[in-house]
């Protein structure tokens, strides 16, 4: 507007120049202040806060917490140092606002004729910040977070980890992920509906209002959280009574990546609420129907071409490029053909040639029409992208979790001390309990294994045949040739028979190297039976051993042959010291758990074997099988209930494999946010395209604005039209991504066993996780045209209306 | 207390850092029913008062009244709803919405009032069939000639029923046998319907026809 010439913004300098080197001053002073307290870590988010005015009372805090616990020295150090930088920059923010200021030329002049006359009552009222609205979006989004803390904390938090019954710690005990959800969606609808009512009370966006709220009020909490998460010392101040947030933040892998996410997320509901709140205010009162609305931005976006959706879904399926040059193709073909049959009509009846090519123009596509069907194409490709990575790494995560809990046991009981042997009685118990649906007992060790063709470090477990199965996937992963019974009757296993004379290959009649001390009964037993058998040649009954397929393949052993194992510990002691063990075993059964750790490391073999082996009474814990997989931890704690607590422990599988499973997590939110960024571009070109809808339509915003339509209306139309594309593109890119998902299940994209232990691509398509990026992109799209609709609401009619 | 009074009103525009004053304090009462033709020179701000009478624009200082209601201390809103409730615009272009047909143009300002869809289509009909286009009624504004599409925005002029019809310059665009016609439209209109019109034109012909004649001249508004 030409009015803006006549303001000029007057500079003093001096005052400038001074804010400036104050400002300098005070960073320094909060560098000197923080190389003495070594505390960088800690104090970077201060250090950012102390830009904004918080950091003075937060700084006191530190001081008066590290005063509080005798550091002495450092606690005094930080409050007088950071103090001087905080003063400094206060001064420098001062000087900066007095220094500014814009003068306008008008005053200076004389008053214009009309001084004295009434003044219009729209200038009279002109007024731009609204307290009301500041305190709705600051304690919407304060009061969102306190929310989320406390109703997680209290929902999760009836028992404590050592399993006794805390007694602040509230009556629910739900699993984390089941207490975040209903946190979760309350401080999402707190924030939705302060965001809603602040901006129906100022009837504007407000933005000054938001900002200042979300600065001032909603990062304290997320910045105290990370400095919890970060910092020793108020970890142990504040870490016990936060644990249950702590627990679910750690569940990525970092908990601070959580806190930023989890805000995040409350900011973008708010904006949402705010959004809805303007539009639907835009009349004067609370409006939400959009009925006329949507009518013409449909006409104005014309997306319901059978063609153009069905050409789009075409492209998104069969990749980008051939669809595309396939078009391209055919449509220079068309116009070929048309070109050559006009000019042949025009020779023959020129008017009736000019309305052909009048009609052939009219087919063009506009530019706004090609941008719509690119928008609509890019979230398409983001959404499609979003639904097959996200399915296809749900797929590995549920193959390896399959494979880590055939193997492995949901949940174990353990016991601090050496000597578990009140092991059936305890399994008696532990059966007892709700939600454990098997147990087994166990014993762990380290051992050698030595065949005639390699020697290898393997893990031994003795098992129970009888219930392992309940317990695990093992009976069902040995291979066609081997049985699990083998282990209770090692006296079916039949010895591999060599290639002449029937003699069995592994028989060697000579006694192991053992002194004499140290017989093995079990070996006397065979070589005793051996030699009062009948036959000679008869093989030896050796205790059954179950070996993994990697591991049979390098010890080059098959079922029958026999191997040797050899502990480090429990030998006689020797000249040397300890002398190891060592007794053979006959391979029962070979397994393939689908895991190559798994089958290369893991040998089994009958718990009063390793028993007597290993000289023990006891066991090393009981292996548990839980009903639910993601209750575990719940479950594994009423087990420690039931066990009465000390001296008994027990751990849940997420616990045993926390690093690998928070890993996966982790892998999949970060690429689901790269792969998000497809959709913030596609985001962007909506932007553009509702822009250049927006001038297209200057003219007809004015006109629909003379026919009475408020400006919330005009909001709506355009935020309906690039809705639209958002919704056309999203619906596109989920039948896209699910058709190549199935397509995956189905026909499959095969991968070399060898490399990957997996056959082919492995798909899982989980209903919540498949509707996260159609929503995301939704909200997304809408929120990009919030802007363009925005200014299209600011066309004057009479700006637009003048007559050229 | 008349229809539309107008007190003091004070407007001016920007133009390269100079403030041209169009409207300085005018002051002017119509009663209804009234036909009026504003005339004056070229620029002289008959569009810009004319703007002002409608609301469509805010003036620097001043008072506007209908029926004794202020409307300028409403806020953008209810002016919005006012003014289409009670005012309807005839301008020299015929700016119907190009991606509507003449049926739904004529109906959009009822949609746009949320009003029952029905209703409002029945309306436009009645309004195209009484301006003599019932035949057009499919057609989209591109293939209307310029009477036609003229004769269509005075139909949509007229879908709320308003009390004030204000017209800029309605036939600058159209040959003069067209544009009698509209003239006879107006006439008709402010005769059969009792619509208080303001008809802002160059021409002297039509302006001499109507029974009120106003001059807009230094920025002040007099008898003609």
């Amino acid at each position: 507007m030409a009015a803006e010439a006549h303001k000029q913004t007057a500079y003093a300098r001096g005052m400038l120049a001074a804010a400036g080197a104050l400002a300098l001053l005070g960073a320094g002073l909060f560098v000197l202040s923080l190389s003495r307290l070594d505390a960088w870590g800690f104090s970077l988010p201060l250090f950012l806060y102390g830009g904004v005015g918080w950091g003075a009372p937060l700084l006191a805090l530190s001081g008066l917490i590290t005063g509080l616990q005798g550091q002495d020295g450092a606690g005094a150090a930080v409050p007088g140092t950071a103090w001087l930088a905080m003063a400094c920059w206060a001064g420098a923010a001062a000087l900066l606002a007095l220094g500014t200021r814009r003068r306008s030329r008008v005053d200076a002049a004389a008053p214009s004729e009309a001084s004295g006359a009434p003044l219009h009552p729209r200038l009279a009222t002109y007024r731009d910040f609204y307290w009301s609205t500041l305190g709705a979006y600051g304690g919407g989004i304060l009061g969102a977070e306190l929310l989320l803390v406390l109703l997680q904390t209290w929902l999760a938090g009836a028992v404590n980890l050592a399993g006794a019954t805390v007694e602040d710690g509230g009556p629910f005990s739900l699993s984390p992920l089941a207490a975040f959800s209903v946190a979760g969606t309350a401080a999402a609808a707190l924030a939705l509906v302060a965001g809603f009512l602040g901006a129906v009370r100022s009837k504007r966006l407000s933005i000054p209002e938001l900002t200042l709220g979300l600065l001032y009020f909603g990062l304290p909490v997320p910045l105290l959280l990370t400095a919890v998460a970060m910092s020793p010392d108020l970890s142990l101040q504040f870490g016990y009574r936060l644990r249950e947030v702590m627990y679910l933040a750690s569940l990525i892998g970092r908990p601070e990546a959580s806190f930023w996410l989890a805000y995040a997320g409350l900011v973008l509901v708010m904006v949402l609420g705010i959004t809805c709140g303007f539009v639907a205010t835009g009349s004067g009162r609370v409006d939400l129907r959009a009925g006329t609305e949507l009518f013409i931005a449909g006409r104005h976006v014309n997306l319901l071409r059978p063609r153009f959706l069905l050409g789009t879904l075409c492209v998104l399926l069969f990749g980008i490029l051939p669809p595309l040059l396939l078009y391209a193709v055919l449509r220079a073909a068309e116009a070929a053909v048309e070109r050559t049959r006009i000019r042949a009509l025009g020779e023959k009846d020129p008017l009736a040639a000019s309305e052909a090519l009048h009609a052939w123009k009219l087919r063009e596509l506009t530019p706004t029409a090609m941008m719509t069907s690119l928008s609509v194409g890019g979230v398409g490709v983001g959404v499609m992208a979003l639904v097959i990575v996200l399915s296809v790494m749900s797929g590995f995560e549920l193959d390896l979790q399959k494979k880590i809990l055939g193997t492995n046991a949901h949940a174990v009981v353990m016991k601090y001390s050496e000597d578990f042997s009140e092991y059936p009685d305890v399994a008696k118990k532990v059966a007892g309990v709700a939600g454990v649906a098997g147990v087994t007992p166990f014993i762990l060790n380290e051992v050698m294994i030595s065949s005639e063709g390699n020697i290898a470090g393997t893990i031994i477990k003795g098992i129970d045949p009888v219930t392992i199965g309940s317990v695990s996937d093992l009976p069902s992963n040995i291979q066609p040739g081997g049985k699990l019974e083998w282990l209770t009757h090692p006296e079916q296993v039949a010895a591999r028979l060599s290639l002449k004379g029937g003699a069995a290959l592994d028989e060697k009649p000579a006694r192991p190297e053992q002194p004499a001390a140290a017989r093995d009964p079990v070996l006397d037993d065979a070589l005793v039976q051996l030699e009062r058998s009948p036959g000679a040649g008869k093989q030896a009954v050796l205790p059954g051993v179950l070996v993994g397929r990697e591991l049979a393949s390098s010890l080059k052993v098959v079922v029958g042959d026999r191997v040797n194992v050899v502990s480090p510990l429990g030998g006689e002691l020797g000249p040397q010291g300890p002398m190891p063990k060592s007794r053979p075993f006959r391979v029962a059964g070979i397994f393939y758990s689908g895991m190559y750790e798994y089958d290369s490391k893991m040998v089994y073999i009958r718990l009063e074997d390793a028993q007597s082996f290993f000289g023990v009474k006891g066991v090393t814990g009981l292996e548990l099988k839980v009903a639910d997989i993601d209750d575990a931890r719940r479950i594994s704690r009423t087990v420690l209930q039931a066990l009465d607590g000390y001296p008994y422990r027990t751990k849940d599988w997420g616990e045993m494999n926390k690093n690998l499973f928070s890993a996966l997590r982790l892998e999949k939110l970060v690429m689901g946010i790269i792969l998000s960024i497809i959709v913030v571009v596609a985001a962007g070109l909506i932007v553009a395209t509702v822009i250049m809808l927006v001038l297209e339509k200057r003219k007809e915003i004015a006109v629909l604005k003379a026919l009475g339509v408020p400006d919330g209306g005009i909001v709506k139309i355009f935020l309906a039209e690039g809705l639209q594309i958002g919704v056309a593109g999203s619906l596109l890119g989920l039948v896209s991504g699910l058709a190549w998902c199935l397509f995956i299940e189905r026909v499959g994209i095969k991968l070399d066993p060898e490399v990957y232990y997996i056959p082919s691509l492995p798909v899982k398509i989980e209903p919540l996780q498949t509707a996260v990026p159609v929503v995301i992109a939704i909200l997304v799209t809408f929120l990009a045209s919030v802007y363009p609709a925005l200014k299209a609401s600011r066309v004057e009619p009479v700006e637009g209306l003048k007559s050229e | 207390m008349s229809f539309l009074s107008i007190r003091d009103v004070w407007k001016s525009y920007f133009l390269h850092g100079k403030r041209i004053d169009v409207l300085r304090g005018v002051s002017l009462d119509i009663e209804r029913g009234e036909l009026v033709s504003l005339v004056g020179a070229s620029g002289a701000g008959k569009s810009t008062f004319l703007h002002v009478l409608g609301t469509l624009d805010a003036p620097a200082a001043g008072r506007v009244t209908f029926g004794g209601q202020d409307v300028l201390a409403m806020n953008d809103a209810q002016l919005a709803e006012f003014r289409n409730r009670t005012i309807g615009f005839v301008f020299q272009s015929h700016f119907l919405l190009p991606e509507f047909s003449a049926l739904e143009n004529v109906a959009m300002p009822a949609l746009a009032q949320r009003r029952d869809r029905a209703a409002s289509f029945k309306r436009a009909r009645e309004l195209l069939d009484r301006v003599g286009l019932s035949a057009r009624v499919d057609h989209r504004p591109g293939e209307l000639s310029g009477g036609e599409a003229q004769r269509v925005a005075l139909a949509r002029a007229l879908a709320l029923e308003p009390q004030l019809l204000l017209a800029d310059e309605p036939t600058g665009n159209l040959d003069p046998a067209t544009g009698e016609g509209i003239h006879a439209l107006l006439r008709e209109v402010n005769r059969d319907l009792g619509i208080t019109a303001v008809v802002v034109t160059h021409n002297e012909q039509l302006a001499q026809s109507l029974p009120r004649r106003l001059r807009l001249q230094a920025g002040k508004v007099t008898a003609a």
